[in-house]
């Protein structure tokens, strides 16, 4: 048995797996796959129509749960002065309140964000300053 | 005053750490083995001061001593015992102490088992272990300080407490196993290193770090179980796996350690593959490494990840440094590193190797590159993107599915190279019952990978019962033995061997469990008391709602009535809404959390959280999930541990 035939073997392993991995990255499946994430004001200006994720805080008082179906519910996502008109119909995550900060991930239609996915972040209790209750990472997300 | 001990324990730590360094590299130089004892014991000192301050950080977490700042942070006076304890590695600094504290107790056992043992080789196995506690030393003494007092000019009089999420059994042990794992790799990497370093291409410091790969491997393997068991009872998404940054952490050191576990047998059994195994347990320990930075740095958001991210650019300087200096020795060492042999036919156990060893880096590369490809993509193209655990399944179900395949093909050949003959006899029936299977799923009405993944469940399962039968069979025609004493003295003759075909019964076990995910069904609804819903033939009734305060938290408490589609009676559920910190009089600081209850079957679990409650109203807000086959992993789980102990336990002649 010559070595050459496992090299070959081994630069055709690569290769195929290389291309398998490539290729999913540009054309995944799901479309839950990836998502780009996107600040308010771009989703406002370029009018986006795919699937994107947005951050920002949940405007004081504006959580509307609809009377009809409890699981329902609409608010305003405000990031720095932007404002964003948010509809959301599953689960409500544990911190989900006034004031709290969360991520969503959805579709955007006509001023409407339908989103599928909401996410808070972990309680700052847990990591921020001991007197100082807001101060935590922006990267942090509870799932 | 006992804080500022501990703090001074670390500086000496430190110092001890650069003096055994200083020493041992001059021993290597001048062969004074006055100096190599000296090395030896600062190098235990190390150790000691190391124990010495976890053992004064427990001791302040005990006794609630507020001063210090990491006490105040992750614990109150309400905080369970047990807990209080397990604070030690909830957070930045103490996780890093905690980090500290088992590598000095692996360090010490490496250097008391190897006293009058690998003269040559323990001088540089103690620098490279020094080496790394020094670098975890530095972080605990001067950038993230477990002992730094609290900075407030007032007396704190209670601590935060700890996450109601961290409060819960399986949360107090996954992470010490997880670190047991990540830690106990840096033995055979210390090894290896100073094989490298000594020249020393005998198969010998193979052989006498096979078994802390091993426990290594069992405990990274146990880590990464426990923590999918507590996300599937305690987070509420109803998976066990999210293919989130610091899972994948802790997975792809696992599959570059898996690969190295079977190709050092090629090492140990025929000397092939010397570079190979080189650069596997230098890739397991880098990305040991790499993981506690991905955890530690907040550059990828993750449950998981800790708020601080001061210590990220250090990490990545030490993950540069280990693979620099690894590799670069390496690379001065190829001539040395040449194996003798070659491979000497496809249908060759060693080719097996050789095969399922492409394969887990493979495996490693793609989870290495959807955990890197925001990073990459923001660095690129400037677009922020996330990668979602749809992404990871499409990758890597196929190339799981062939490591499975692998599996069960593998064991079936033999060393050198597998005469026609004997391709045949031991390949016959395990692909006729995989074929029978295939056809028999696809009656079913199954599809696609389920089919697949099935069939090699069945397939793997024959390959490994055949392997048993005919070892037996041999014992029993050669020794006249029963079936039970054959079947026990053929186990502990070749321990390894056939705990790692147990092994790989654990791993068919979860595959089966994994490819019940493709059956999942889940519904979010509301319901007042006395109405019902239905999901997947089950119907579930709302009995009662009721209230209960509770030592540190207050219970709002569901009661579901689950019968089946025959109206037989299943199950009463009793997932709970739970507020913490309920007396606090700050809403903001009170925490609510969803307990969940899961009615667990051998074919499907019923999982129920009760996410939130209109008081008003009398309406539970519940999503039900029905997930076919998770105990499957868990069983999987059990049967991985039970082979792997049977492969380490020790022979009587030991």
């Amino acid at each position: 048995m010559k070595n050459k035939k496992f090299t070959l073997l081994i630069i055709g392993v690569v290769a195929v797996t290389g291309f398998w991995i490539s290729w999913v990255s540009y054309n995944p499946s799901d479309e839950k796959a990836m998502a780009t994430f996107v600040s308010v004001n771009e989703l406002m200006n370029n009018n986006i129509n795919k699937r994107i994720k947005l951050g920002g805080l949940v405007k004081d008082g504006s959580i509307v749960i609809s009377e009809t179906n409890q699981l329902e519910c609409n608010f305003i996502l405000k990031e720095g002065s932007s404002e964003l008109y948010v509809k959301y119909g599953r689960t409500r995550p544990d911190l989900f309140k006034d004031g709290a900060e969360v991520i969503v991930a959805g579709q955007y239609n006509n001023g409407v964000f339908y989103a599928d996915e909401l996410q808070t972040k972990c309680a700052s209790r847990y990591e921020g300053d001991l007197r100082n209750e807001s101060s935590y990472n922006l990267t942090e997300v509870q799932q | 005053m006992t804080p500022v001990a501990g703090g001074v324990a670390l500086s000496l730590a430190f110092g001890f750490g650069l003096l055994t360094v200083f020493t041992l590299l001059i021993y290597t130089k001048n062969q004074d083995q006055r100096l190599f004892l000296v090395g030896q014991r600062l190098a235990l000192g190390v150790s000691f001061f190391i124990f010495l301050a976890t053992f004064i950080l427990s001791y302040q977490l005990i006794i609630s001593n507020f001063d210090v700042d990491y006490v105040a942070r992750y614990t109150s006076i309400e905080t369970p015992f047990i807990y209080k304890i397990s604070a030690l590695w909830a957070g930045q600094s103490g996780s890093l102490l905690f980090w500290l504290f088992i590598l000095s107790i692996f360090s010490t056992i490496t250097i008391l088992q190897n006293q009058y043992k690998h003269h040559e080789l323990m001088p540089w196995v103690i620098i490279s272990l020094t080496v790394t506690q020094i670098f975890f030393l530095i972080l605990t003494n001067y950038v993230t300080n477990p002992f730094k007092p609290t900075e407030a000019d007032f007396i704190v009089a209670n601590g935060n407490g700890l996450n109601p999420l961290l409060q819960n059994i399986t949360m107090a042990i996954h992470p010490p196993t997880l670190y047991l794992g990540y830690v106990g790799f840096s033995v055979p990497f210390a090894f290896a290193f100073s094989a490298l370093v000594n020249r020393d291409t005998s198969p010998l410091w193979i052989q006498s770090i096979r078994r802390w790969t091993l426990v290594a491997w069992l405990f990274l393997s146990m880590g990464i179980i426990l923590g999918g068991w507590w996300a599937y009872q305690e987070l509420g998404w109803g998976g066990y796996w999210a293919w989130d940054p610091v899972e994948n952490a802790s997975f792809m050191p696992w599959l570059t350690a898996t690969a190295f576990l079977h190709s050092i047998i090629i090492q140990e059994k025929k000397d092939m593959l010397r570079l190979w195994n080189m650069v596997l347990i230098i890739l397991t320990f880098t990305l040991c490494i790499f993981g506690t930075f991905l955890t530690r740095s907040g550059v990828m958001s993750s449950v998981h990840s800790f708020t601080e991210s001061s210590l990220g650019p250090i990490f990545l300087s030490f993950v540069f440094f280990i693979m620099i200096a690894s590799f670069g020795l390496m690379y001065s060492r190829l001539d040395d590193l040449k194996s003798p042999k070659k491979i000497e036919s496809f249908t060759s156990r060693e080719s097996g190797f050789l095969f399922n060893n492409m394969i887990f880096v493979v495996l490693c590369f793609a989870v290495l590159w959807g955990t890197l490809f925001p990073v990459i993509s923001e660095a690129i193209r400037g677009t922020k993107i996330t990668v979602g655990a749809p992404f990871f399944n499409q990758i890597n179900t196929p190339i799981g599915l062939i490591l499975l395949g692998l599996t069960g093909i593998g064991p079936l050949l033999a060393w050198r190279r597998t005469g026609s003959k004997n391709l045949i006899r031991k390949f016959t029936l395990p692909i006729i019952i995989f074929f029978i299977s295939i056809v028999s799923f696809l009656l079913i009405g199954y599809k696609g990978y389920v089919v697949i993944s099935f069939s090699l469940c069945v397939f793997v399962t024959t390959a490994i019962i055949s392997e048993f039968y005919l070892g037996i069979r041999v014992r029993k025609n050669k020794f006249k033995e029963s079936l039970h004493s054959a079947l026990i003295n053929m186990i502990s003759k070749n321990r390894s061997r056939y705990g790692g075909y147990i092994v790989h019964l654990g791993i068919v076990f979860m595959f089966v469990g994994f490819t019940g995910h493709a059956f999942d069904r889940e519904k979010e609804f509301s319901l007042q008391v006395g109405q019902v819903e239905h999901l997947a033939g089950y119907e579930f009734e709302l009995v009662n709602l009721s209230e209960s305060e509770r030592p540190n938290h207050y219970a709002w408490i569901s009661k579901l009535r689950v019968t089946d589609h025959q109206g037989q009676f299943v199950t009463n559920l009793y997932p709970e809404k739970r507020v913490y910190f309920h007396n606090n009089p700050d809403i903001n600081r009170r925490q609510p959390h969803s307990e969940l209850d899961i009615y667990s079957e051998l074919n499907k679990d019923i999982y129920s959280i009760f996410s939130s409650i209109d008081n008003q109203k009398q309406i539970a807000f519940l999503k039900i999930m029905i997930n076919p086959l998770v105990r499957w992993v868990w069983i999987g789980g059990y049967i991985l541990v039970f082979g792997t102990l049977i492969a380490l336990w020790p022979r009587k002649e030991e």
